[in-house]
C-alpha cells in the first residue's frame, strides 16, 4: 500500500506553491519516501536562499516536520543523498549535518548537482516509518 | 530469511538498454516489496534507437516506457513511491513537471529533480522506486 504524507506546514506544499508535481513524502513498505527537500520557509513557502549552512538548517528542520508528522524522526533515517552546488563546501555540509544525525547516522552520498532556483542544497531522504 | 530479488526483462527487447548499449545494467529489479527501476534514457520502443528531442519530448518518452515496462511486471504508474528525475538543465524543469504530470494520477510519488551532467547529450534521465 502506498500512502501519501500530506505536508505538516502549509508552506511545504510545493505543489501548491510551485506546480511541482510531486507529494511530500509517500510511505510504503514500512518505508517513508521524501521529495527532494528545499530551503522553504514552512509557513509561507518562501524561499529562504543563504550559505549553504543556513539553507541546510532549514531543510533539516522541514525534514524533522515531516518525518514527525509521519510518526518517523531523524533518528529513523535510513540514507540520505546530499545534492550540493559546489563539492568546496564539502567541510561545512559535514559541519552543519553532523549536528541532525548524532544517533548513528544514516547512509549517505554527497554530490555536486544543481538544484532548482539556485539553491546551494538539496536533501533526498528515506527513513523507517 | 531472505528477500526475493529477481532481474524482470523489459517486455520489449527494444527497451532493454543494458542489452542494446552494452551496459552491466538491468531495468527492473524486484526486491522485496519493491521494483527498482533503472534510470531511463528516452528510447524508441521499436527500435531501441535513442530519441533525441526537446526536455519534453524525451520526457514523454521516457515515461511513456515507463509505464509499459511497470505495467509488464505488474505494477504501474500509480504504484511509484519515488521518482528522480535528472535534467541537464535545471532551467528545463518546468517544461519536464507538465509532461509528468500528464503520466502520474493524483496523488502523485515523492520526488526528486536535479541537474547533472548526463552522459552521451542525454536530456532527461529518470529513475524511479515502486510498489511491486
Amino acid at each position: 500500500m502506498r500512502e501519501v504524507i500530506a505536508a505538516p506546514r502549509p508552506g511545504l506544499d510545493l505543489r501548491h506553491h510551485y506546480g511541482h508535481w510531486q507529494s511530500p513524502a509517500i510511505r510504503a513498505g514500512g518505508l517513508i519516501f521524501c521529495s527532494g527537500m528545499l530551503p522553504i520557509d514552512p509557513e509561507t513557502g518562501e524561499r529562504m536562499h543563504g550559505t549553504l549552512t543556513s539553507e541546510a538548517h532549514v531543510i533539516f528542520a522541514n525534514l524533522k516536520l515531516l518525518l514527525e508528522s509521519a510518526g518517523s524522526s531523524l533518528d529513523r533515517l535510513v540514507q540520505v543523498h546530499a545534492l550540493i552546488y559546489d563539492s568546496i563546501e564539502y567541510d561545512v555540509l559535514n559541519r552543519v549535518y553532523r549536528q541532525y544525525v548524532a544517533n548513528g547516522p544514516p547512509a549517505r552520498t554527497v554530490w555536486t548537482a544543481q538544484s532548482e532556483a539556485g539553491f546551494k542544497i538539496q536533501i533526498d531522504a528515506l527513513a523507517a516509518a | 530469511m531472505s528477500l526475493q530479488r529477481a532481474v524482470i526483462p523489459p517486455p520489449l527487447p527494444a527497451l532493454d538498454a543494458g542489452r542494446s548499449f552494452d551496459q552491466p545494467t538491468s531495468m527492473l529489479v524486484r526486491g522485496g516489496d519493491f521494483l527498482f527501476v533503472a534510470g531511463l534514457t528516452a528510447l524508441d520502443p521499436k527500435t531501441g534507437a535513442r530519441v533525441r528531442g526537446t526536455t519534453a519530448g524525451e520526457t514523454d518518452q521516457i515515461l511513456a516506457n515507463l509505464k509499459q515496462m511497470l505495467e509488464a511486471a505488474g505494477s504501474s504508474l500509480d504504484k511509484v513511491v519515488k521518482v528522480n528525475v535528472l535534467l541537464h538543465s535545471m532551467l528545463e524543469a518546468p517544461n519536464m513537471n507538465e509532461i509528468f504530470a500528464r503520466y502520474f494520477a493524483d496523488p502523485p510519488p515523492a520526488r526528486t529533480v536535479c541537474g547533472a551532467r548526463l552522459p552521451d547529450g542525454v536530456k532527461v534521465i529518470i529513475d524511479c522506486t515502486a510498489l511491486a
